[in-house]
């Protein structure tokens, strides 16, 4: 065998937005040892949300865990503080919530995609997929008033209703942007460099899969039928027309063919809900203080998203604990690295869309 | 060849993550997509902090990315600026307090434009960049400025006018090895 050498990748990379560092022993291009060290970010917001903010702004400050699955982190903590409270939230609002958490998971994946493009060299289909993701970016702006962190759900409700001009404008421009998903889809799909350069590498296999419990997209791409939005009942999915999608093979080919159609699912569901919008309010006073405990089990973009709140008839809540989709998936990741080529690492650590910011907290 | 006109016109951009939510990330990515193509104007966004000249820096800072931070700042050629994008990086923003942060970038590191909002929106952080050219451009006079070999003048009245000018520049250049020495 050849020398054991020594590769740093991070704390400061070019292909990661983020600060994470992999220590990555190797021999002859292949890996044996790899460390993984994630604690780059951590900022202490689950010790903040016991002692410094009250249980009406924690929803504001969980929204900045991430800044990609914003909404998804507020409508964990939202639904639990409901449950725990017994407020009945108007249909209306339960609509809106579904209409930005699935805008929200088109752009997600559409950044999943693109970054992924651009890590295995096509710069050209990475510029098409942001050209792309600008036109959800606002609709974001439209619907919510910001780009990214828009605080719209709040206890009992959302913030903001939909008007009838917006409505109107949100259908066109969603028309284009199908188009456009369908387009990037065949690209992703059938291009020929692509297949070669992405098919059968980093494979979990679903026996790895469920022995590591593996979640969201790489979990569906290996077969695990998986899915909180299925499993959990926090909004109205099975009305607007969820499809739970699952794939075989397990590689990074297949977790960007999952996101991919995941997206059309997703616009699917934004269209029927338009068509369904029921009538009424949109917010419902909120009394009282939370007492008892409550879990919640939200389906992020990257995958399952844990809330578990504990409260005892105060102002402060007395715990709050996040279990973000990116821990359950550093093991698995992990396991896949040893015997792997050190040229296909970045390709599959962006396959996962790993979210440091969520799992640092 | 004058290289110093076109240096000016092509920044070239080090990113650094010290705890922000990805948000500001994120719009810094959306500044390099086609709707806001920054690289038009010759931005490049690099990961090199050696051919860096501006230097974005989202977040606030943890404890553990402190370290880090001041390390890409130190290792930036002179003349380098910084510009803090969001509120987190300009003071602490929602995380202001919190045990594991610092508040702010500039308790590190000089800051020379601050950037707004929660998350910063794509046009600010490219008026940010553009502020910071002005900045850069002026640093860059200052630098020439002190760069500049003093005493001249001294050392022409010395050796006169009779001697050439190879014996001038050898004599300043002796004297510029003795300073340093010192």
């Amino acid at each position: 065998m050849g020398n054991r050498i020594t590769i740093p990748f991070g704390s400061q990379h070019v292909a990661l937005p983020e600060p994470i560092r992999f220590v990555f022993q190797t021999e002859n291009e292949k890996i044996v040892d790899v460390e993984v060290d994630v604690g780059y970010v951590h900022r202490g917001i689950e010790k903040a949300c016991m002692t410094k903010f009250k249980y009406t702004q924690v929803g504001y400050v969980v929204a900045r865990v991430c800044g990609l699955c914003a909404i998804s982190h507020t409508l964990g903590y939202v639904t639990a503080v409901e449950r725990l409270m017994e407020i009945e939230v108007p249909k209306k609002a339960l609509y809106l919530r579904l209409l930005v958490s699935e805008l929200d998971r088109v752009h997600s994946h559409l950044l999943a995609m693109g970054h992924l493009a651009e890590v295995a060299g096509y710069e050209n289909l990475f510029m098409h997929t942001f050209r792309d993701r600008e036109l959800v970016m606002e609709l974001q702006e439209l619907v919510t008033g910001n780009r990214i962190q828009f605080d719209y759900a709040t206890v009992g409700g959302v913030n903001r209703d939909l008007s009838l001009e917006v409505e109107r404008e949100l259908r066109e421009k969603l028309k284009d942007l199908q188009e456009r998903c369908l387009w990037l889809k065949d690209v992703f799909e059938n291009d020929y460099t692509i297949k070669l350069r992405w098919k059968g590498i980093g494979v979990i296999t679903p026996e790895m899969a469920r022995e590591l419990n593996v979640v969201g997209p790489p979990a569906r791409a290996s077969g695990l039928a998986t899915d909180a939005r299925n499993e959990f009942n926090y909004l109205p999915f099975k009305e607007v027309g969820y499809k739970l999608i699952t794939m075989k093979d397990g590689d990074i080919y297949a977790r960007n063919m999952v996101r991919a159609e995941e997206t059309l699912n997703s616009l699917e569901m934004i269209f029927n809900l338009l068509d369904g919008m029921p009538e009424g309010d949109i917010k419902v006073p909120v009394k009282g203080l939370p007492e008892g405990e409550a879990f919640v089990r939200i389906e992020a973009p990257r995958g399952e998203l844990f809330y578990y709140l504990k409260g005892s008839k105060k102002l402060i809540l007395d715990r709050l604990r996040i279990k973000v989709p990116t821990f359950s998936n550093i093991p698995v990741m992990k396991e896949l690295f040893i015997g792997m080529d050190y040229a296909d690492v970045p390709a599959t650590v962006i396959s996962f869309d790993p979210c440091l910011s969520c799992t640092a907290r | 060849m004058n290289l110093k006109k076109y240096r000016t016109k092509s920044p070239w951009i080090l990113h650094y993550n010290t705890g922000s939510c990805n948000g500001c990330d994120v719009e810094i990515l959306a500044c390099l997509a086609p709707k806001y193509d920054i690289e038009r104007f010759g931005i490049l966004n690099r990961g090199n902090p050696k051919q860096s000249d501006i230097l974005l820096v989202t977040g606030p800072v943890t404890k553990r990315a402190r370290e880090r931070l001041i390390r890409l700042y130190m290792e930036m050629p002179e003349p380098k600026v910084v510009v803090a994008v969001g509120v987190c990086a300009c003071t602490g923003g929602v995380f202001r307090g919190m045990y594991n942060v610092e508040n702010g970038v500039d308790k590190f590191i000089p800051v020379d434009v601050y950037v707004p909002g929660c998350a910063a929106r794509p046009e600010n952080i490219i008026d940010g960049v553009v502020r910071a050219l002005e900045i850069l451009e002026k640093k860059k006079k200052d630098l020439q400025l002190t760069r500049k070999c003093t005493g001249t003048e001294e050392l022409e009245y010395l050796l006169g006018k009779q001697l050439n000018r190879r014996k001038i520049v050898a004599e300043g250049t002796r004297r510029c090895y003795e300073s340093r020495r010192d």
